[in-house]
């Protein structure tokens, strides 16, 4: 078995969760001193995209990526 | 005869139609999501509704921590690491229940209107309420992979259920990661 495989999943899991957490301090100090709401959706997009990409795999829709019964 | 290389092409095949049909799924769910958010831009415009901040920070924060873990969860079931995947799965599943706690049990009655107090109530309970019932249906998916998972019928081979279980989970997060500032964010009270 790939012993690489786990750690680097585990640990990007990890920076996918900080990168989520750093964003939403930042959405939270946005949102409440009345900074322009673009800010907010551009925020918001981008976390949405890291969940897409990093925690749902969409990617995996296109390829035989992740094969398991 | 069936080949093991039949049987691989058989599972691949299998595994890639669940994966098109929950993503479908997804798809289609995400339509009633963007109807509400379309909806409260429309109804209340520049105004959002008058709601804990704290509170709000709180509970995003708790469905953010609760997708780390399933994540977690996913991958150690994926090397065979059943102990680590039931342990991450109860943390995601109690990060669950934690937040339908703060959303339904605090906020609603935190919240000083009701549903029926005009366009802002109805909005506010009408978003919540559809994210709240799918985080509760995503809790009882996570209970019966989380019994499954004890009995030990996962393995890095099949966990096809776990998967599809961490992805709506993911997707009630991503629903969120919207809400919460068209809720909370977006507008002046």
């Amino acid at each position: 078995m790939d012993k690489k495989k786990p750690v680097s999943e585990l640990r990007r899991g990890v920076m996918v969760f900080l990168a989520l957490a750093i964003l939403t301090a930042v959405e939270y100090a946005i949102g409440t001193n009345e900074a322009p709401t673009i800010f907010l959706w551009v925020i918001a997009i981008l976390k949405g995209a890291l969940v897409l990409v990093y925690f749902m795999h969409v990617t995996r829709l296109s390829g035989s990526e992740g094969g398991h019964e | 005869m069936t080949t093991p290389a039949t049987t691989l092409a058989k599972q691949a095949y299998k595994i890639g139609t669940a994966r098109v049909g929950l993503w479908l799924f997804f798809l289609s769910d995400s339509f009633v999501f963007a109807a509400l958010l379309v909806s409260r831009f429309y109804l209340l415009g520049d105004k959002r509704p008058h709601l804990e901040q704290g509170l709000g920070l709180i509970v995003t924060s708790v469905l953010l921590i609760s997708s780390f873990f399933m994540n977690r969860a996913e991958v150690q079931i994926s090397q065979g690491n059943r102990k680590a995947f039931v342990t991450s799965t109860l943390i995601t599943m109690l990060l669950g229940i934690g937040f339908l706690v703060g959303v339904v049990g605090f906020e609603w009655g935190l919240a000083p209107f009701g549903p029926a107090d005009g366009v802002e109530g109805a909005m506010f309970f009408m978003m919540t309420g559809m994210h709240a019932f799918h985080v509760l249906t995503g809790v009882v998916f996570l209970f019966i992979i989380l019994r499954n998972g004890m009995k030990g019928r996962y393995g890095p081979e099949k966990h096809w259920a776990v998967e599809a279980a961490a992805n709506y989970w993911h997707f009630v997060d991503l629903i969120w990661i919207f809400f919460y500032p068209a809720l909370y964010l977006i507008g002046t009270v």
